[in-house]
């Protein structure tokens, strides 16, 4: 995707200018639920979509709209629209495409609230999935049936860091008239831009690194543009007519927009997943900084990944960038500045050791998130992925002694003797 | 809506509303490359505004089928077709870019079916450079590229949109996208080959509204007012700090400029 300006200028620039009025060099936070009208001419514009602009802030807002705009800057789209948090946009955007009857191929290996959305709750309003190796091109496309309306995948896999073959599964679901979705959380446009491999929906949950500072918990669903909605008739929610609007045709009054329309149109305005402006203004910070940040997760991953991978505690270590990760091969090719900062890693004594660290670790925090400045660690069997059945645990690719590491951006020596100091102590436990 | 023209499937967008022939029509035509979806923030607006509003993708362009016209010419007498088998009998046309030459050519070939003009981001000549031509055949998502690129002024490109979370450039390309692969040579060709435009400016009788971009870089300032100053009855708007797809980086003072000019008819 052109234009003048590159990636580093974008995640500064893009999305906003300053208001000729008071000249607002920082993104104004327009704490605001409503606007006024200029008239009755002005309102009736709005709420018909015969212009741009605000009208409620459960529906757009202008702190909001310059988030949305600055990553689909990044992303190379056609649009975005941002939510409370990347289950908003996840959810939000399955909603819109899907209606009760349908069907979603999906990884089988990845977050568990993305699993347990698929698995638990969208079945009770009649939209059900299969779960596939995302790893198996071949299982994804013998699980597309006549009623199939999407693929669904992480890039990265969580906390499993399974790598999906992108470009193949694009192809798939081009072949199938169907579009593919992915959760990018782990990789931000700056690894990857999945719709450069032909993917046509992405998620970011910008809690993790594109906010990158753990202090705001945000969304977003970016719109590639590049998929037919009308090219046979499984969409009838995008190219069929609206309930309201005079029966609004979205694909053809919006055309490559039209998924962000309808989301917006319906999605924001009847499930109302809203972002604040305050929690919008957090996440732009993160973003500016996002290529620096970035840089330096990798560097800082390439050297734990060294130490964890020459320490005598640890029992086994796994990052696609590693020659022994199954996904090693395609993550060179695909993600050539990285496979994300996520490292996974057991160590020798299993669940009591592993607790023993995390709770000996001092710099790093023992939390539910990832992609924060700060390093982080979980045990994802007794917390984030607690909630998951054995079974699925085993095929997520979790196991029992799993730790999963989300480096951050300190003096990655600080890091390692903190992690010396802690995987000391797991030693002691294991002895005990 | 759907309308078959000359044996061929064309999609003629009416801002959302019924069109009825009999109203205050007002037919937009998009620029080289481009479709209905060029007129977005105009098309909706003003249909609610009360005006019978006509968007036709051309051949091979946007929702329509068959093969991409070759002349502006054609694309004149195309639109004289389509008004005839709707049964129009008069139109006010808005044209942007390459639209503005069939706009000119149609208001100087069928005066009596013309009753204004809106031109925006026009001249009476838009000739193509042979690298760009040839690019448009050779390697046309590089040509899309660099043509949306060009097309939009400083402040588009940092992607600060009216439609919250759009982009412009990331639409413009998937718009440009849309079309029949051959669609842009097509409009490339037409627009560099017609040599009429000042002979058609001139003799144009019609009210002419022309809105300018202060910064095109597709169709430079100078030469758009070198097209105000050659038609009789012109008003000139000028919007500052604007590129070349004025109708999506400027809607609100574009739709205001129209609004001013058809209220005053």
């Amino acid at each position: 995707m052109s234009g003048d300006y590159k990636f580093d200028t974008l995640s500064l620039h893009a999305g906003h200018v300053p208001d000729e009025t008071h000249g607002s060099r920082a993104v104004p936070i327009h704490q605001t639920t409503s606007y006024v009208f200029k008239d009755s001419d002005h309102a009736a514009a709005l709420y018909n979509m015969e212009i741009g602009g605000h009208l409620y802030s459960r529906i757009s807002n202008p702190t909001v709209a310059v988030l949305e705009q600055r990553v689909a800057a990044l992303d190379g789209a056609v649009a975005a629209t941002a939510t409370a948090s990347g289950m908003a946009a996840l959810s939000t955007t399955l909603l819109t495409i899907c209606s009760q009857g349908d069907h979603i191929v999906s990884s089988s290996r990845m977050y568990g609230a993305n699993i347990n959305l698929m698995e638990n709750t969208l079945p009770r309003f009649g939209i059900t999935t299969s779960f596939v190796d995302p790893c198996d091109p071949d299982a994804i496309k013998a699980a597309i049936q006549d009623n199939t309306k999407l693929i669904f995948g992480e890039v990265i896999g969580n906390p499993g860091l399974d790598i999906m073959d992108v470009e193949k599964v694009a192809k798939i679901a081009d072949e199938a008239g169907i579009p593919l979705i992915l959760d990018c959380t782990f990789n931000t446009p700056w690894l990857l831009k999945p719709i450069d491999l032909g993917a046509n929906i992405i998620i970011h949950s910008l809690t993790k690194w594109m906010g990158g500072h753990g202090i705001a918990i945000g969304g977003i669903a970016v719109d590639a543009g590049n998929f037919d909605w009308g090219r046979n008739d499984k969409f009838p929610t995008i190219a069929g007519p609206h309930y309201s609007m005079n029966g609004i045709n979205f694909y053809e009054e919006f055309g490559p927009a039209a998924f962000t329309a309808r989301f917006r149109a319906e999605g924001m305005y009847n499930l109302g997943p809203s972002l604040s402006p305050t929690n919008a203004f957090h996440i732009l910070q993160g973003l500016e900084t996002l290529p620096l940040r970035m840089q330096r997760h990798m560097e800082n991953t390439a050297k734990m990944l060294e130490f964890l991978g020459n320490h005598e505690g640890v029992a086994w270590v796994r990052h696609p960038n590693l020659p022994d990760h199954p996904g090693h091969e395609l993550a060179k090719k695909m993600l050539p500045r990285g496979a994300g900062s996520i490292i996974v890693f057991g160590l020798k004594g299993g669940r009591d050791a592993g607790r023993a660290f995390i709770e000996s670790v001092d710099l790093a925090s023992h939390l539910a998130n990832v992609g924060d400045a700060k390093t982080l660690v979980i045990h994802p069997a007794s917390t984030t992925h607690s909630h998951i059945s054995a079974e699925a645990m085993i095929e997520g690719g979790l196991s029992d002694d799993m730790i999963r590491l989300s480096v951050g951006l300190e003096d990655i020596d600080d890091i390692i003797a903190d992690f010396k100091q802690g995987l000391k102590a797991a030693s002691r436990a294991t002895k005990a | 809506m759907k309308h078959v023209l000359h044996g061929t499937k064309i999609h003629l967008a009416t801002g959302g509303r019924d069109f009825d022939p009999a109203g205050d029509v007002l037919v937009m035509l998009h620029g080289s490359g481009q479709n209905h979806l060029s007129w977005i923030l105009q098309s909706r607006h003003f249909a609610h505004q009360g005006h019978s509003v006509l968007v036709p993708d051309f051949p091979g362009h946007g929702l329509s089928e068959g093969t991409p016209l070759e002349t502006i010419e054609d694309m004149a007498a195309w639109i004289i077709d389509l008004l005839d088998s709707l049964s129009v009998k008069t139109a006010c046309i808005v044209g942007h870019s390459q639209g503005c030459l069939v706009s000119i050519e149609l208001a100087t070939r069928y005066p009596d079916r013309i009753t204004h003009l809106v031109l925006i981001a026009g001249a009476m000549a838009i000739p193509v450079n042979e690298v760009l031509l040839d690019m448009s055949e050779q390697a046309l998502e590089k040509a899309i590229a660099m043509l949306t690129s060009f097309g939009h002024g400083p402040e588009a490109h940092k992607y600060d949109h009216s439609l919250p979370g759009h982009s412009f450039i990331g639409f413009g390309e998937r718009l440009m996208a849309v079309n029949n692969r051959n669609a842009l040579k097509a409009d490339f060709t037409a627009c560099n080959n017609y040599s009429n435009g000042r002979a058609a400016a001139a003799s144009i009788s019609q009210p002419t509204l022309c809105i300018l971009a202060h910064k095109d870089r597709n169709t430079p300032l100078k030469f758009g007012k070198m097209m105000a100053e050659a038609i009789n009855d012109c008003t000139l708007e000028i919007i500052k700090n604007a590129g070349h797809m004025l109708p999506v980086e400027r809607p609100l003072e574009v739709n205001a400029a129209m609004r001013t000019f058809l209220g005053n008819r």
